[in-house]
């Protein structure tokens, strides 16, 4: 689970507060977004360029 | 010798009474050679002609930024005029910004005014509203630096970000204000986009 850490001056007490479902489902989604993408970058493939056949003197 | 004489009001009703503390040493308090009132600690109240020696900073506790995707403080006192936000070689899971954002009772997160940039040799530069911009740009990113937060009156907080990469050969920094709708008493460092904390530390000076 993705959190958030709060530190209390005035107690000096140090709490970890867990995303909520709604939160945790946004982070992941997004998450899942960015690999997506970056997959798709990785697949992409250049096609070669033709090369033009030299012209006989 | 002189004399002490503790010396009632006649107008008065009120019963004063001198009381010790619990303690088993003894202490004498020397009375000023003055005609002068006494300053107590229960109210607000104005020192003239005094000099103050090491006048504190007062510093939080040192965070671990190696995890989640927010570090914050909370409880920073009403009288704070600068707030320093100190990283340790702050390093998130990509290549996204960093941002700061502090608040009154809760966290604001529209309204500023932040432009900041990194750079190796030309920096790049954004500017954003919804906090205060740490610019980065990859995963690798060790940020070390300070970022300070000064109170201009009421309640308009000036920054300047100024920081290092300590294995990139960069440089980072930035500057901007915000006005709150009250009186400052937290501050928090967040990642954005998908990005999560992976290492290093944070920690504020306030004064």
């Amino acid at each position: 689970m993705t959190h958030r850490i709060v530190v209390d001056l005035q107690t000096g007490v140090t709490t970890q507060v867990e995303y909520t479902p709604e939160e945790q489902a946004a982070h992941d989604a997004a998450v899942a977004a960015q690999q997506a993408a970056e997959t798709a970058v990785t697949e992409t493939v250049t096609e070669p360029v033709a090369e033009t056949p030299e012209t006989q003197p | 010798m002189s004399s002490v004489a503790i010396t009632g009001n006649a107008a008065g009703a009120g019963v004063f009474t001198l009381a010790s503390p619990n303690s088993a040493s003894s202490f004498t308090a020397t009375l000023p050679a003055a005609t002068t009132t006494l300053v107590g600690t229960d109210a607000t109240q104005t020192l003239t002609n005094k000099t103050i020696q090491g006048g504190s900073i007062t510093s939080g506790t040192s965070v671990a930024t190696t995890s989640g995707t927010a570090v914050g403080f909370t409880g920073i006192p009403s009288w704070a005029k600068r707030i320093t936000l100190l990283l340790n070689v702050v390093s998130t899971s990509g290549a996204n910004n960093l941002l700061v954002q502090i608040g009154s009772g809760s966290y604001t997160t529209t309204g500023y005014v932040s432009t900041a940039f990194y750079a190796t040799v030309g920096p790049s530069t954004q500017s954003v509203t919804n906090g205060f911009l740490i610019r980065a740009d990859n995963a690798s990113n060790n940020i070390a630096g300070a970022m300070t937060l000064l109170n201009f009156g009421a309640n308009l907080w000036v920054e300047t970000w100024l920081g290092g990469g300590t294995n990139n050969n960069q440089v980072y920094a930035g500057g901007g204000l915000v006005t709150l709708s009250g009186v400052l008493d937290r501050v928090q460092l967040i990642t954005t986009s998908t990005d999560t904390f992976d290492a290093g530390s944070i920690n504020i000076l306030y004064e």
